[in-house]
């Protein structure tokens, strides 16, 4: 591991930012589609805009957004607006700016989203990986199993059935919401208990739908690594079957499994952003469901971004942490 | 250099884990916590979970935060609260009426604004408001006086005077971002104060439906006033965004705003009860919790809240679930009790719309088959179990509109065109007189092009009717799809090939509103945009003349109504577009804690139930607590 | 290798057909998963074959009447007979992901296998582009592209391209990364040094080892379009007419099914979606266990 492979990676990172902006730049624009134009086009259902006056608006605020600009320029200020971390405002939510967006929503992603992914992450790890142990007692073996099979379950899926038979039906938790309607958000414990009792069946859904993906590969990924020679070797040693499991088997087999957690964030975020919307959660996931409607691109741009960046960051920061863990890499 | 690398590396570590929420003194233990983790993987977990809470707690912390910055708001409790159910997608702290983009009424800013006059469409009544009376002073409707109300005050204590109405005119001429200019641009000669309380509106032509359409608010139409003194100072009122203390001379101020709900207290000092013209309202608080999302979605979870008493009201329902929703409660009612259809009439007729300047649908027989397809009384059995709601008239059949779809001579119409008859066999002879012949599939087909019948709809208010709209059309020949995308409206916009599911919004006591929709000088050309409610694109000289000569006339005139038939004929000769439906709002009326609703028993102020119309205000201040 | 399983079963008698069956004894997920997916299979090919598929469609019959002996699945609101609309849309959904699963595993394989064999440039080309996609949000490119259509483009077809456009990086960074360890191992060296050609060897000594990893990874395929199509679905991209699972459930969803008291209506097909999906992960994992023989051993 040296200074070049440090300087290497960050490169990737910036390789990948540069493809995930152009792509969400240029895909949009298949669409033909004029985000001003529907923005007025939906205040103009409440009130008598006639078509000049509303070509005269659009026009101008087309202006006022860059959007009349030739293509390449637009693409231009836009790669520049990144470098300078600067993602331009909202058109749907004007005047707000889209870092404004995010910065607001992200408390309620971090909170629901990473601890659900690192949850899953634990606890599918750990099932996997004494699943595939064969020392292991036959029942701690099994208990696996059922989680394997909610692998087929989408968490939206789950999701709608925990609504209606957990929340309505049973009035065991909340029907979704951030928190209880009129509550104003205080200091108390009373409301962060409120907050936490919100965002326990959405992280259920999550949570549940995700863990046999977890079980599943790390279970592979144990059946993979008795073959190797050096757990072999290790079972002839006559070390104790624990020490095996933990030095030889288990920090072996949650190398790739790491690299998959950054991975696994992202597909995270597809089942998250139906998720905060049928809970009506106000985190990331409804913003960009809520600007992939509104056709809101500056918003979609920099909610995709923002989760790419995050990912790749994640990514790039486990392989170079990867000699700490793994000594062979090291060299 | 590895030791720089090291420290590098573990302060990258604590960026990871402050990022994932975790609390900061835990992170150095980061890097081994991977090895650890699985020898005991259960205590793992439980200490996971801990984290989770913490994580929680952080992020709530946050939230908090940007909370705490507006300050202490005191606790209502929940037989003061009205809690009201509404997708709100406007951008915090837009109050501004003149606000463009993003003002909206819908999403509570009603309860902030008030107009010279209301107009309750259920007791059929106008209401005096900011003003004491509005009369036009000329015979010929081209001259209007409209006397203040002397108590009326804005919320910072300045009087509303006849100074606010000029301002308020006056914006509306010059500033063709506001979206009444148009109307103003077309009649409006001059507005003066004669007097402190008075104003006298000078018009360019007869007016006649001008102080109706106008200034009065009714459901989605009309305009507030807005204070002179607030905008008058500013260098550009489109970009004042209005925040939470703009002075407003209605009953509620927004204490609390964000993208969970939108909170409103009522204001003690509300000029409007001092004037006597109301008594002090019971709702002390009106909380708009955010459903998020597109309007209409996720509605049956709106359903499920509102049985379990969460929400007192929210949008309007589908037919089954507001069924459903009274079967479940007997607390809540509707506008027309227990019974069907649930609700009252909309003034928001729904035709299937297409571009008539667009081939194929430029050709009147095209038109004419497409009509014959759609078979009303399946989609009433189907639809809406019985229940009479699809029709063919482009305005709901309020009581004067009923009396003109009664007359003799619409009548006769009625017979002559058959506009509701369903006959695949008349559309096939229509369509194969036009020039089509039936392809392999079974579709019509000229010069290798079907006819797209791709129906543009909106998914939470239209998912019932319109998959079974497509399948009528399928059924006869015409290549139907479902497009519930977020393109639908701006297809509609664009005049895009395929059909389009929209209302009318127009017509209330006479037809004019509604037939002037189709007036050649909103048909954009073809490759431009056209106007809401325009979508058709039709022209029609001879049409437009019978409107030019409606418009001066009054709807008591004989002429008008001779002339109004004359319109209702080409409506339904040319099929302009295709009525389907009539709009009902089934709105869920929770009587657990607030009771007076406007019901069709009891008019309360005679305003239909939508909250989030303009007439919303007299809504909820007439709501009486059940305590 | 392979010359000594053969003669092993020249021996032993038993057919392949047998030993697989005995296998499947062994291997309880993916003995699961067979059964799943061959009554999963047999149930829309009878069904297919048997029952008229306009009755998938809305307005065939009476709406909303629960399960009867007239109607086994009960009809939707839009009088959907539920068990012809079951049967058109397992087809359907079964369609997409086979299509899209196989076009990816193909990409997959050829450009792993390019990768990773012939290396150099063409591997750092491959395996860079594969990892500068891969942290990209797919789903949101999907919705992007899926909502750009003409919605009467918007086919069972088109939605299995969609779903492959960025489905492939995984399958190849998979195979890619298998081809390169046993590209190492010695039965390859071995026939390199005994003169064979690149197409040789790798369709005669690595391919044969690597099946049941392509195989897997089909599996993995189909698994995740069926995934990314039922999402699709969900945000109302999907064809909205045709009844495909995702379609089902959602529709159903919307109209507040459960609530209303149609609980057949959603929930048949959400089984049948779940159903689908666990055979797939355990025939997955499975395979996984095939492809390690030495694991065999252990159990």
């Amino acid at each position: 591991m040296s200074i070049r492979k440090v300087i290497e990676r960050l490169l990737f990172l910036v390789v990948v930012i540069w493809t995930a902006s152009t792509i969400t730049f240029f895909i949009p624009r298949i669409s033909k589609r004029n985000p001003i134009r529907e923005r007025f086009g939906q205040l103009a259902r409440t009130g008598g805009f006639s078509p000049d006056e509303l070509e005269i608006i659009i026009e101008s605020y087309s202006q006022k957004f860059g959007l009349d600009k030739p293509l390449w320029e637009q693409y231009a200020d836009y790669i520049g607006g990144i470098a300078r971390l600067d993602l331009g405002v909202s058109l749907y939510q004007y005047p707000k700016t889209v870092l404004e967006l995010i910065q607001e929503a992200i408390p309620w992603t971090l909170g629901l989203l990473v601890v659900s992914t690192i949850l899953s992450f634990i606890i599918g790890n750990s099932l996997g990986a004494v699943a595939a142990w064969p020392r292991a007692p036959r029942w701690l073996r099994s208990i696996a199993t059922p989680f394997i099979l909610f692998m087929g379950v989408p968490p939206v899926l789950l999701a709608v059935f925990l609504l209606f038979f957990v929340a309505f039906r049973l009035k065991a938790l909340p029907l979704g919401g951030a928190y209880s309607i009129g509550v104003i958000p205080d200091q108390s414990l009373e409301f962060y208990l409120d907050v936490l009792r919100h965002q326990l069946l959405p992280a259920l859904a999550l949570i549940f739908g995700t863990v046999g993906g977890w079980v599943l590969s790390m279970r592979g990924m144990g059946v993979t690594i008795q073959g190797e020679d050096y757990v072999l070797f290790a079972e002839h040693k006559g070390l104790s079957g624990f020490t095996i499991f933990r030095d030889y088997y288990l920090r072996n087999a949650l190398l790739p499994q790491v690299t998959g957690f950054a991975l696994a964030l992202g597909n995270m975020v597809t089942s998250g952003i139906v998720i905060e919307q049928l809970f009506g959660l106000p985190g990331i996931g409804t913003v960009l469901y809520n600007a992939i409607k509104a056709n809101d691109y500056l918003v979609i741009y920099g909610v995709v971004l923002f989760i790419t960046i995050a990912i790749a960051t994640l990514m790039v920061m486990v392989e170079l942490l990867y000699p700490l863990i793994d000594p062979r890499i090291r060299e | 250099m590895k030791k720089w690398l090291l420290t590098l590396l573990s302060i990258l570590v604590v960026f990871s884990f402050v990022l994932s929420a975790c609390s900061p003194s835990e992170a150095p233990e980061a890097p081994a916590a991977a090895e650890e983790a699985e020898e005991a993987p259960e205590a793992e977990e439980a200490a996971a979970a801990e984290e989770a809470e913490e994580a929680e707690e952080a992020e709530a912390e946050k939230v908090e935060e940007a909370e705490e910055a507006t300050g202490g708001i005191a606790e209502v409790a929940r037989e003061d609260t009205l809690v009201l159910g509404w997708s709100i997608a406007s951008p915090i702290g837009v109050t501004n009426p003149w606000a463009v983009p993003g003002y909206t009424h819908q999403e509570g800013n009603t309860f902030l604004w008030e107009p010279l006059y209301w107009f309750g469409i259920f007791a059929d009544e106008e209401i005096p408001w900011l003003a004491e009376s509005m009369e036009y002073t000329k015979e010929d409707f081209t001259e209007l006086t409209i006397k203040m109300n002397p108590m009326a005050k804005w919320s910072d204590g300045v009087p509303v005077t006849a100074a606010d109405v000029v301002f308020t005119f006056e914006g509306q001429m010059n500033d063709e971002k506001l979206p009444y200019h148009g109307q103003f641009d077309q009649f409006v000669e001059s507005v003066e104060a004669a007097d402190e309380l008075t104003v006298v509106v000078a018009f360019k032509q007869p007016a006649p439906r001008f102080k109706f359409e106008v200034l009065m608010l009714k459901f989605d139409t009309g305009i507030p006033i807005v204070p002179a003194h607030v905008l008058g100072e500013l260098d550009s009122w489109n970009d004042f965004p209005g925040d939470l203390d703009m002075p407003h001379s209605g009953p509620y101020t927004i204490v609390s705003w964000d993208n969970n709900q939108k909170i409103l207290d009522l204001r003690e000092d509300w000029w409007a009860v001092e004037a006597g013209l109301i008594d002090t309202p019971d709702v002390k608080r009106i909380v708009m919790f955010n459903l998020g999302g597109q309007i209409g979605q996720n509605m049956d979870v709106v359903a499920q809240r509102i049985v379990n008493n969460e929400m007192d009201s929210a949008l309007d329902m589908r037919s089954d679930l507001i069924k459903s929703i009274l079967a479940q409660n007997s607390d809540i009612t509707t506008h027309a009790g227990d019974n069907p259809p649930y609700g009252y009439l909309d003034w928001w007729p729904n035709s299937l719309w297409v571009n008539t300047q667009l081939p194929p649908y430029d050709d009147v027989r095209v038109r004419q088959a497409m009509n014959r397809c759609v078979d009303r009384d399946t989609i009433n059995e189907i639809v809406y179990e019985g229940a009479e709601i699809a029709d063919v008239y482009p305005f709901p059949l309020y009581p004067g509109l009923q009396a003109f779809v009664d007359s003799p001579e619409v009548q006769a119409l009625i017979e002559q065109y058959e506009p509701r008859k369903f006959d695949p066999d008349e559309a096939a002879a229509l369509m194969t007189d036009a020039g089509f012949v039936l392809n392999g599939d079974g579709m019509w087909e000229r010069d290798g092009e079907t006819v797209s019948a791709v129906i543009n709809g909106f998914e939470g208010i239209h998912s019932d009717i319109v998959p079974v709209l497509v399948e009528m059309f399928i059924n006869c020949g015409f290549d139907g799809s479902v497009n519930f995308g977020d393109n639908a409206f701006q297809n509609m916009v664009d005049g895009e090939a395929g059909m389009y599911m929209w209302g009318h919004g127009a017509s209330l006591k006479d037809p004019y509103a509604a037939f002037e929709l189709y007036h050649g000088r909103y048909s954009a050309d073809l490759g431009t945009t056209a106007g809401t409610n325009r979508w058709s694109r039709y022209s029609n000289p001879e049409y437009d003349a019978i409107l030019d000569e409606m418009a001066p006339l009054a709807s008591d005139d004989p002429r008008f109504h001779e002339l109004a038939a004359q319109a209702m004929e080409i409506y339904w000769r040319d099929v302009i577009d295709i009525p389907v439906i009539q709009w009902l709002h089934r709105i869920a009326y929770n009587q657990t804690y607030w009771v007076n609703w406007p019901t069709v028993d009891n008019l309360a102020a005679g305003s239909n139930g939508a909250f989030w119309a303009h007439t919303g205000q007299l809504v909820v201040t007439n709501l009486q607590s059940t305590k | 290798m392979a010359t000594v399983t053969i003669s092993q079963q020249e021996f032993q008698q038993p057919s392949r057909v047998m030993l697989f069956f005995r296998y499947l004894r062994r291997n309880p997920g993916l003995f699961i998963g067979f059964f799943i997916l061959i009554g999963l299979i047999l149930f829309t090919v009878i069904g297919v074959l048997t029952i008229d598929s306009s009755d998938a469609y809305p307005l065939s019959v009476k709406p909303k009447q629960p399960p009867s002996l007239e109607y086994p699945f009960g009809t939707d609101f839009y009088g959907r007979d539920l068990l012809a609309a079951m049967v058109v849309g397992m087809w359907q959904t079964a369609l997409i992901g086979v299509l899209a699963g196989a076009i990816g595993t193909l990409i997959g394989v050829t450009l792993g296998f390019i990768s990773a064999y012939f290396g150099g440039r063409l591997d750092s080309i491959i395996k860079g582009t594969c990892q500068i996609l891969l942290p990209i949000p797919v789903f949101l490119i999907q919705v992007v592209i899926a909502g750009s259509l003409d919605k009467r483009d918007v086919t069972i077809y088109t939605m299995a391209l969609i779903v492959v456009l960025l489905a492939w990086m995984w399958p190849t960074i998979v195979i890619r990364s298998q081809v390169l360890s046993m590209k190492e191992r010695q039965f390859v060296s071995v026939a390199k040094l005994s003169g064979m050609g690149d197409f040789e060897i790798i369709f005669a000594e690595i391919m044969p080892n690597l099946l049941p990893f392509i195989a897997a990874s089909f599996v993995w395929s189909v698994f995740s379009a069926v995934f990314a199509s039922f999402y699709l679905a969900v945000v109302g991209l999907g064809p909205l007419r045709e009844p495909l699972l995702g379609n089902t459930i959602w529709a159903a969803q919307s109209q507040g099914a459960f609530f209303n008291g149609w609980w057949w209506w959603p929930l048949l097909p959400a089984i049948a979606m779940v159903l689908i999906l666990t055979s797939l992960a355990l025939i997955n994992m499975g395979l996984d266990e095939l492809a390690n023989p030495r694991v065999r051993r252990t159990e």
